[in-house]
């Protein structure tokens, strides 16, 4: 590794385990330090590539520097750092060690160069999530970290095997466009890999059920890294596949289903995760400059907007306990503050005209119709009126206004107002001053071509908007929230294990039985000959050394004991007699 | 009481904003319709596009259709009593 080069997420891998070694102000100084360090570290880099080391004749690759990699390297250091202001008041050294080595790891795989490095980075990522699941220190969170283990271990195995096949029949590691190897069973073990930790259904049941289980800090940082690495990784490998249209047009859908549904306002919230993912993937199929400059954009706005809903649905169970949203109502009152930033991350993830979202995923949508493709067009315009139907408005509705529950809330600890405040800030920034964002997409000459702010775009999108309300209004008592779950293809390993196991059981009681008879007729007359032919030399000549032994010396024993009878009137005696005896000797014997 | 709590509690005041939104909702389906007549605005990629007020339309249809399809689905297929995965 070069000197002038210092890789961003080492700093924070590395640097988070200064945290438990320090206290109070010290401590919370470094908490902001070191993602603002490594934030500084990727706004100085220039491309090129850096960091590289050799390895089983392959060289691997740290620092792949270009304008990719580094608009993903700016939005998760960022994320890290608003995420650790946010984190400030949690007296929980293990969570906010974790949550660096989160964001490093993600960092880790963007400037990745070759598939090994990313597989590695993938897995320490995977980790750090399952932690933060597993650091909430509840059954529920303890089970479904276990889940996600499962199906992120399978994930990161299709990604090795995938890049084992690869170097086998290249005898390279790069990790760069894959289309050179579509169709091979390589290509395909890959883009799942990358399928599945987009959260593409129907591989993707392990987002919904992972992170509503995540601590109210630690879900921030889960919503950002995981998800939008894997939209990283296509746009780098995958992009014009085909497939991945299609895909995404059904995810961006089918999270607007499954929302209509939920209950939980966290869990309500990832499922908006899969469909604005699903446009991103979307992007990535379509594969023309300006689709992905979209997804990219997209990618950056959404981290920023997703955190600040998830903040703003945190702070409320922070503050209340309460996740259910026919258990809140009314918080309007009380917590205004919250209130008015989630409302700008809802208008962000939204597309309402001034804000993020505006900007960004337009550029999808826009380059479906330049591409002329009427269905996804129209599939990604549906989902956008039920991006807007719930976070904008059925989770606003129920868990701020909605019938008064009477709790009594207040605004949370000001560090997690100021995270929602920062977040918030760049999402009206990025909608307002749109060039700052796209200047740093990676096509720059399509990017500056592109004019979001348009007539017909934001008549449109206002009517979309505007109409979509006007229906959610009419349709109120159809959303009533009620508490239930919502199958999802988590089922199949959840549910679908349990149908499986009895007759599973039998079958494996049947071969046990089967196996037991074998070992009865084969085995057990042959063990039982050796036995008792064993039990006989044991009985002839073992034990009749024994008994010969004891025999001899119990005989000589008994002689001992009639002379020895150990009492000293006798001994005295015989001492007596052999004096006198010796003396006779002496006096008589000459 | 806060200014939003003052509109939303008082039934005078709430009737407003009600009345608002719906006015509100008329100028924008008016401009959608009118404006891209009336400037310059760039060309429609698809023909429904020009239909009048034609995302408007869209927005309330999918409105209704994301919540009715999807409530249909859940009732029939998808949601489960909460404890369905511990039984």
């Amino acid at each position: 590794m070069t000197v002038e080069w210092i890789h961003p997420g080492f700093v924070l891998i590395v640097g988070a385990w200064v945290l438990p070694l320090l206290k109070g102000t010290l401590k919370k100084a470094a908490m902001v330090l070191l993602p603002t360090i490594a934030l500084g570290l990727c706004l100085r880099m220039s491309p090129g590539t850096y960091g590289t080391v050799q390895f089983l004749g392959q060289q691997l690759v740290f620092g792949r520097v270009d304008r990719l990699s580094l608009v993903f390297s700016y939005v998760f250091a960022l994320l890290t750092l608003i995420g650790m202001i946010y984190a400030l008041h949690v007296d929980d050294d293990a969570q906010h060690v974790v949550a660096l080595t989160y964001g490093g790891a993600a960092l880790g795989g963007t400037f990745a160069g070759d598939l090994l490095t990313l597989f590695a980075f993938s897995e320490i990522m995977m980790v750090a999530a399952v932690l933060l699941v597993w650091l909430r220190r509840t059954p529920e969170s303890v089970a479904a970290g276990f889940r996600y283990l499962l199906v992120h271990v399978f994930g990161g195995l299709c990604l090795l095997g995938g890049s084992m096949l690869i170097w086998s029949q290249t005898g390279s590691i790069a990790f760069g466009n894959m289309s050179a190897f579509a169709g091979s069973t390589g290509f395909w073990l890959i883009l799942v890999a990358f399928l599945i930790n987009a959260a593409v259904p129907p591989l993707g049941a392990w987002l919904p059920d992972a992170y509503p289980e995540a601590s109210v800090t630690g879900a921030v940082f889960m919503t950002a890294f995981t998800t939008k690495s894997a939209v990283y990784c296509l746009i780098r490998g995958f992009p014009g596949t085909e497939v991945l249209i299609w895909l995404g047009a059904f995810m961006a859908l089918y999270g607007v289903v499954y929302a209509v549904l939920e209950n939980d306002a966290r869990r309500l919230l990832a499922y908006h995760i899969i469909s604005q993912v699903g446009y991103m993937v979307c992007g990535v199929g379509i594969g023309t400059e300006m689709a992905l400059n979209g997804a990219t954009a997209h990618a950056f706005a959404h981290i920023l907007y997703k955190a600040v809903l998830f903040m703003g649905a945190g702070a409320v169970l922070e503050v209340t306990g309460r996740r259910k949203l026919d258990e809140m109502g009314g918080l309007y009152k009380t917590m205004p503050v919250t209130l008015t930033l989630y409302m700008i991350g809802a208008f962000a993830i939204s597309a309402v005209p001034l804000f993020s979202g505006f900007v960004s995923k337009s550029m999808v949508v826009s380059s479906a119709a330049e591409t002329n493709r009427m269905g996804i067009y129209l599939a990604l315009t549906l989902a956008s009126a039920g991006t807007f139907l719930h976070t904008g408005l059925k989770l606003p509705y129920y868990m701020f206004f909605g019938k008064d529950s009477g709790l009594r809330a207040h605004e949370p600890p000001t560090n997690m107002l100021v995270g929602m405040g920062l977040a918030a800030a760049a999402c009206i920034v990025i909608g307002v001053f749109p060039s700052l964002l796209y200047e740093h997409l990676p096509y720059l000459d399509v990017a500056r071509e592109y004019m979001p702010y348009t007539v017909r775009h934001v008549t449109d999108t206002l009517g979309l908007l505007g109409f979509t309300a006007l229906g959610f209004f009419l349709l109120l008592k159809q959303l009533d929230p009620h508490p239930s779950v919502s199958l999802d293809t988590d089922w199949f390993y959840r549910k679908g294990v349990a149908v499986l196991l009895p007759p599973m059981n039998r079958a494996l009681a049947m071969i046990e039985g089967a196996v037991g008879q074998v070992y009865e007729v084969v085995m057990q007359r042959g063990v039982l000959g050796t036995g008792r032919q064993l039990r006989d030399v044991d009985a002839q000549v073992v034990d009749a050394a024994a008994v010969g032994v004891g025999t001899m010396t119990e005989t000589l024993s008994g002689d001992l004991r009639t002379t020895v009878t150990g009492n000293a009137q006798y001994s005295g005696l015989i001492m007596a007699v052999g004096v006198l005896v010796a003396i006779a000797f002496a006096v008589f014997g000459r | 009481m806060s200014f939003l709590e003052r509109q939303l509690e008082d039934p005078v005041r709430f009737k407003r904003l009600k009345i608002a939104f719906y006015v509100a909702l008329s100028v924008i389906a008016v401009v959608e319709f009118a404006l891209p007549r009336l400037m310059h605005a760039e060309k429609a990629e698809f023909w429904f596009e020009d239909l009048p007020a034609w995302e408007s339309v869209y927005g309330l249809i999918s409105c209704v259709v994301i919540i009715v399809g999807s409530k249909l689905i859940g009732k029939l297929w998808l949601m489960k009593r909460e404890d369905y995965y511990d039984r």
